[in-house]
């Protein structure tokens, strides 16, 4: 079974390693992947902000009011807020994408890594989503759908002029590329 | 099994216009509890009406233990004929109103039913878009001999069309009517399972009677015994380790003092015992009186102890399939064998149209795979399902992946072949997963901090959603990027060879591809 079909790429069996068409790798490469607007970080620093501010006043109130002690909590919080601050600047700068001949590929992660690969023949529909916040700094989030959940790439802060051109880019491969389910 | 009552009239009309259902649907859709409830209501009257008539029974404080005054009332033989006389007229009365509110059509490529009387809906399922039409059986429709139809359209279960209920033959008639259409206009879909192409498979047959041959189209494949179904819903890990625990507490304890510590440990093992006995009874009720048989471009699969359930699972729209042994069946040689299906959830209730094969031989199991397609002396299945490593063409994993996978590193792998791509992995509970080249959705890559600190990488082939999971957990970093591209190159060659949908683009000449497993290949 491993004689390869006509139309089936020259080598059957998977040991090449000169990745001639692709040369996608988890760790980037030469492919010219494109970074996602550093806005997003700003946006994801604001939200964590938000979050953290109610608890930090609520120690520091307490801190002063009823016992010293809760001085332990307040420097936790800030503490967490610095490693938020680095991990979302190492997220965002990690996510990158690309788009190939026939699939859109989207990196992110740097701890866990992840990769996906999505033919522009098996899309569904893509969705361009902005809350008012990300609308402010200009960026919105691109979600691709597959006919399956899990598949689908979302890719998160790009400038929204670009979002939209890339929709209008993907759904017109996508029509010239269909490829049933 | 026929309907007690005849079909009235109306539902024996032509398609042209509305039909309704069955008389008696509107009772049966209250269920067990609104029947056992009036049986109640109607029985306690009738016995009080005879009562009254019989004047040596007829006590008039006879009722009054009965603290509510509700039932002092039918005290009188004459409130008592009045009250059932009510009872019946309400029942009946909106019974009737229901009933003549429900109406069903299939016209203009659709598929309508309208319902409610104050809340009125109206749901409209196009025919391309249905899924598959199933029949079901829920008991006390069974003992009737009624069924309901079930149309599916991709988007969850909330947007099924439940026709409840039809006489059976009825609903075999309308799901066979419903198929026929939906299947024109699959077959105008996927030009190449065009009726005259369908080559029989040359597996072997198991030639076993099964209730699906009163359809003339039907051939059967395998028919599981419900005697090996039960062994094999048993023969469960839970069990297991249940039954060894409970052994060896009797070999330590002693058997004479064994039987008291069971008995004082009883009440604790109750909840246990009650979990592992409800998911087995639940498999063996939805698994009971398995039947798989072949029509042209479908597959129809019979299930079900207590609802008997009648799918199709159309032969284009399987996605993946994978076929499993746990290590406890491994002795009997017996196989399971799952599927994904586009547009059917693995969230539904019961996973009723992805199990082709509950447990089954080999030689069955092979017989169901050749229908879906396989090659049953295809060298590269039986390595996927028997091997354990190193055979030529398999690309396993790196001597590494021996610290986060130290029982089956050796047998994970993937292979090639002409037109699907194999996964195998486990070798205790053993995995072949099988998706075909033309059937990926995407690929992904996924690694861990711990993955990453010894250079390994997951590769993910992504199917619909479903039971089964293609995926190879630990490839060499290295390995992974050829994964993504040999398989993407793969993945995109077959696109390109099936091309675009012929109902989007008409002109698609669909040429036939080559004769291996194209029922599995869209």
């Amino acid at each position: 079974m491993t004689d390869p079909a006509p139309p089936s790429p020259p080598d059957p069996s998977p040991t090449r390693t000169d990745t001639t068409t692709l040369g996608v790798t988890l760790r980037g490469g030469d492919l010219g992947w494109r970074p996602v607007a550093p806005a997003l970080a700003t946006v994801r620093l604001i939200v964590l902000g938000a979050v953290l501010v109610v608890p930090l006043l609520a120690t520091v109130v307490v801190a002063l009011l009823v016992t010293g002690w809760v001085w332990l909590g307040t420097a936790a919080l800030v503490v967490a807020g610095l490693w938020g601050l680095w991990v979302i600047r190492r997220q965002v700068s990690a996510i990158s994408w690309v788009e190939l001949d026939e699939e859109i590929v989207i990196r992110k992660g740097r701890l866990f890594r992840s990769l996906v690969s999505v033919p522009y023949g098996r899309l569904q529909y893509v969705d361009i989503q902005s809350g008012p916040l990300a609308r402010a700094f200009g960026i919105a989030s691109c979600e691709i759908h597959t006919a399956s959940p899990e598949s689908g790439g979302s890719l998160p802060g790009l400038p929204t002029a670009e979002a939209e051109a890339l929709r209008g880019r993907l759904a017109a491969r996508g029509e010239a590329q269909r490829a049933g389910l | 099994m026929t309907a007690p009552h005849p079909a009235p009239t109306a539902s024996a009309a032509p398609d042209d216009g509305w039909q309704r259902l069955h008389p008696l649907s509107p009772l049966l859709r209250g269920g067990v509890v609104l029947l056992a409830v009036l049986g109640y209501v109607v029985s306690q009257l009738v016995d009080s009406v005879f009562r009254s008539f019989d004047p040596e029974q007829y006590l008039p404080g006879d009722v009054g233990d009965e603290a509510d005054g509700t039932w002092a009332v039918t005290a009188h033989p004459l409130l008592a004929v009045a009250a059932l006389v009510v009872v019946i007229a309400v029942v009946g009365g909106v019974s009737w109103v229901s009933w003549r509110f429900s109406r069903f059509r299939v016209a203009g490529g659709q598929v309508e039913l309208r319902s409610g009387v104050l809340f009125r809906q109206h749901r409209q399922v196009p025919l391309e878009r249905v899924q598959a039409v199933e029949t079901t059986r829920p008991i006390l429709a069974r003992l009737l001999g009624l069924s309901q139809v079930v149309v599916q359209s991709a988007g969850g279960s909330d947007s099924h069309l439940t026709l409840a209920f039809l006489g059976a033959d009825r609903a075999e008639e309308v799901r066979a009517h419903l198929l026929e259409l939906a299947g024109r206009a699959d077959d105008r879909g996927a030009p190449q399972h065009a009726p005259g192409q369908e080559v029989a498979p040359s597996g072997p047959e198991v030639a076993s009677p099964s209730p699906t041959d009163r359809e003339p189209g039907v051939r059967p494949l395998v028919q599981v015994p419900n005697g090996r179904l039960f062994v094999a819903t048993i023969l469960h890990g839970s069990t297991i380790v249940l039954g060894l625990l409970l052994l060896a507490a009797g070999l330590t304890v002693g058997i004479a003092e064994a039987g008291l510590k069971v008995l004082a440990g009883a009440p604790a093992l109750v909840p246990v015992v009650l979990g592992l006995g409800v998911s087995r009874v639940k498999e063996l009720l939805v698994h009971g009186n398995f039947a798989i048989g072949r029509t042209g471009t479908a597959l129809r699969v019979r299930h079900g102890l207590t609802d008997l359930r009648n799918a199709t699972v159309p032969l284009h729209r399987v996605q993946a399939v994978e076929v499993l042994q746990p290590l406890w069946w491994r002795p009997w040689g017996w196989w399971r064998v799952r599927v994904n299906v586009a547009g059917v959830h693995a969230g539904d209730s019961t996973d009723d149209e992805t199990v082709l094969l509950p447990v089954g031989t080999s030689t069955e199991a092979m017989t169901v795979l050749s229908a879906l397609g396989a090659d049953p002396e295809d060298p590269v299945l039986l390595e996927a399902l028997h091997g354990d490593g190193g055979e030529p063409g398999w690309t396993g994993l790196p001597p590494a992946a021996r610290r986060l996978d130290p029982w089956s590193w050796r047998r994970t792998g993937y292979a090639l072949a002409a037109h699907s791509l194999y996964v195998r992995r486990g070798r205790f509970t053993r995995r072949a997963v099988v998706v075909p080249h033309a059937r990926v959705q995407s690929l992904a890559l996924h690694q861990g901090p711990l993955q990453a600190r010894l250079g390994l990488v997951s590769a993910t082939v992504v199917s619909t959603p479903g039971p089964v999971d293609a995926s190879v957990p630990h490839l060499d970093a290295a390995g992974a990027e050829v994964f993504l591209d040999v398989v993407g190159g793969r993945a995109r060659e077959a696109r390109r060879v099936v091309g675009p949908r012929a109902d989007e683009r008409p002109a698609a000449t669909g040429e036939p591809l080559a004769p291996d497993p194209a029922p599995l290949v869209d």
